[in-house]
């Protein structure tokens, strides 16, 4: 078999190699940046938080005819109100431990500012952005967090402060990412920033390993690992508490929280949606990411499906057409194979031609939505397992219809019709 | 050279055997030119694709070349259809998206043949038939006739130690076809094997020796009767 002679036959069917070459090229350019989009979605949603996920639970609820936290007076019976519900759920049986918090990773409620090394700094020319956690000296052990410098929180470090309150904290406990975005020598431990454009130094105390920042948008990707914690209690007429059970309890004690708050104080609201489990949380946060993966693999493959048979049918096509000129080859002398080669070579040359021009428009499309979506730079390895991919599936289409033209006998060549 | 004894080739459906051959006996000598003849629907076509290996037989013995290919498999009856046998259909079979060369040179290519060879072949087999000049022209640009020395240039060029030839002027006009016509007899008096399938008497006449061939059998003209009245017939359509 030779290329010439079948380069020279298929430029006279030009309109149909130019149609399911460009169609393969298609394929390939959308394949290849779905699958690199999907597989950077599946990489964001197996992505560890940084916590103890299989224990944790989050309550969130509110009390009716609180005070509005504006007095002093308000604030420490807030306060007071709060406690009240810790030492309730800490008393639980099968309750490791627990905490108040504003946020969770993954949670869609994030408060997020900046950090500087200098006073006064505008907030968007900070060193850093950062996602702030506020809890008590329970927050660390609650999330299951590893201490790597440092140390953590004890009971005097914790204050209290209504949610208008600006003050800002005396200490704090950075991740290691953030520390050393802020002190690439790594000497961060004892170091005074300054949050928000704060006037105010927070020192830091502590170091810990990884805690992802709620938000799982992609304007968070720049800073996904960068958060601080705060020793505050927040109070407000709602309060959110993350809870740590002894492993294998989660599922008793969700069940019984309601019973226990409502036995401190039944003046408030607590819905189906107030006691949530951490796996909970994580499932809605990537729902969308998930579906999305779902519907472009879905997408995937019937772009595939329909490039398969574009090819089936186009082949079909032309064996149906060269019907007798099949016969007359096996009649000078080709063997089945050779017919079931000369398609597959055919497929080949086409499906090559395609996927050459499927590269460059793979590459070009990654470029474009990486300048209008942020996306990353797509590795040469895609479109090399694209042009696999593609080359693979035109010879699987092709071989039914090449083997049915080298059933083609070769008695053809003598039949008038 | 080929040799058929007792050959039998039946059809058979469901509900009904048909004998295209039946009892079919032939013995074609190297170096000779014979013309088989007979009315339509004979048989001689069937003997043809048989004698070609393109189609196999129910019954009986064929040996071509002093080869036994009654059992061969179809990879094997390939390889002799390219080696040993040239094939010279009525409609050309040209492949219409290849031009002369690439033509000429298809069951050179299916040989294995190495690229100078081929070419030397190829340029040689179409000198032959005079038209070397129209190696790049396309089926399409050619006169019938053009077209049919094309396709006995491609049956040549592999130097075939048997011309099966089917109808070889039967879309022909008269001056083409005798062209063609002469062509063979030259190719025949340089040595080939020729075995040519017609209903033309007049071409018929042509050959070394005819075989007459009725409802699928080798007759003998002058003692069976069947002949006289299909072969008049065929005269008069040829003649009309």
């Amino acid at each position: 078999m030779s290329l010439p002679p079948m380069i020279a036959a298929l430029r006279k069917h030009k309109a149909g190699v130019v149609l399911i070459a460009l169609q393969i090229a298609l394929t390939l350019a959308i394949v290849c940046n779905a699958v690199f989009i999907i597989y950077a979605r599946i990489q964001n949603v197996q992505r560890r938080t940084g916590l103890d996920e299989t224990n944790l639970f989050l309550v969130t609820q509110q009390w009716v005819g609180a005070p509005s936290g504006d007095s002093p007076a308000d604030l420490e019976k807030l306060d007071t109100m709060l406690r009240e519900d810790l030492n309730a759920l800490g008393s639980m049986p099968g309750v490791e431990s627990v905490t108040p918090v504003n946020s969770v990773p993954l949670f869609p409620s994030s408060w997020n500012g900046s950090e500087s090394l200098k006073p006064g700094t505008d907030m968007r020319a900070g060193n850093a952005r950062t996602t702030f956690y506020f809890g008590d000296e329970q927050l660390l052990k609650t999330f299951g967090l590893h201490l790597v410098a440092g140390r953590n929180f004890t009971a005097a470090d914790v204050a209290h402060k209504a949610l208008r309150d600006s003050s800002e904290p005396n200490v704090i406990i950075v991740t290691k990412p953030l520390a050393d975005k802020l002190f690439p020598q790594g000497d961060a431990l004892g170091k005074a920033i300054y949050l928000d454009g704060s006037n105010t130094p927070s020192t830091i105390v502590g170091e810990v390993e990884r805690l992802q920042v709620p938000s799982v948008g992609s304007w968070a990707s720049s800073f996904v690992w960068n958060s601080t914690i705060a020793p505050l209690r927040m109070n407000s007429n709602f309060s959110r508490y993350a809870v740590r059970t002894k492993p294998g309890r989660l599922e008793a004690v969700m069940r019984a929280v309601p019973s226990k708050l409502y036995a401190v104080n039944a003046m408030r609201v607590l819905d189906d949606d107030s006691v949530k489990s951490f796996k909970d949380i994580r499932a809605e946060a990537y729902r969308a990411d998930i579906g999305m993966a779902v519907l472009m693999g879905v997408i995937c493959l019937i772009l595939l499906a329909v490039t398969a048979a574009g090819i089936v049918g186009l082949t079909s096509f032309w064996v149906g057409q060269r019907h007798r000129q099949i016969g007359v080859r096996r009649a000078l002398g080709a063997r089945k194979i050779d017919i079931l080669h000369y398609f597959q070579m055919e497929n080949l040359m086409i499906a090559g031609g395609g996927a050459l021009v499927g590269i460059v428009l793979a590459v070009a499309l990654n470029r474009v939505l990486m300048s209008k979506f942020e996306m990353q730079s797509m590795p040469a390895y895609y479109v090399l397992a694209g042009l696999a991919v593609v080359v693979a599936l035109g010879q699987i289409a092709v071989f039914v219809p090449a083997r049915r033209a080298s059933n083609v006998p070769p008695v053809v060549a003598t039949r008038s019709v | 050279m080929l040799k058929m004894t007792h050959l039998s080739k039946v059809y058979r459906t469901e509900v009904v055997e048909t004998y295209a051959l039946r009892d079919f006996n032939i013995d074609v000598k190297e170096g000779e030119f014979v013309a088989v003849t007979g009315p339509s629907g004979s048989g001689k076509t069937t003997f043809l694709t048989i004698a070609g290996l393109l189609e196999t037989f129910t019954g009986g013995t064929y040996h071509l070349d002093n080869l036994d290919v009654s059992n061969l498999d179809d990879n094997a009856r390939s390889k002799i259809r390219n080696e040993k046998i040239g094939f010279i259909f009525q409609a050309f079979n040209l492949i219409p998206d290849l031009n002369v060369f690439d033509n000429v040179e298809v069951p050179l290519r299916y040989r294995g043949m190495k690229a100078p060879e081929r070419k030397e072949r190829i340029m040689g087999a179409l000198e032959r038939v005079g038209l070397a000049s129209r190696a790049k022209h396309y089926p399409a640009e050619l006169s019938g006739g053009q077209q049919q020395r094309v396709a006995i240039a491609r049956a040549l060029a592999g130097s075939p130690r048997l011309l099966l030839a089917d109808e070889p002027t039967g879309n022909l006009d008269t001056q083409m076809a005798r062209g063609v016509m002469e062509l063979l007899e030259e190719i025949h008096r340089d040595g080939a094997t020729i075995v040519m399938v017609t209903h033309d008497p007049e071409l018929a006449a042509r050959a070394q020796r005819n075989v007459h061939v009725i409802d699928g059998q080798v007759v003998d003209l002058a003692e069976d009767p069947r002949f006289h009245t299909a072969y008049a017939a065929a005269a008069g359509q040829v003649r009309g």
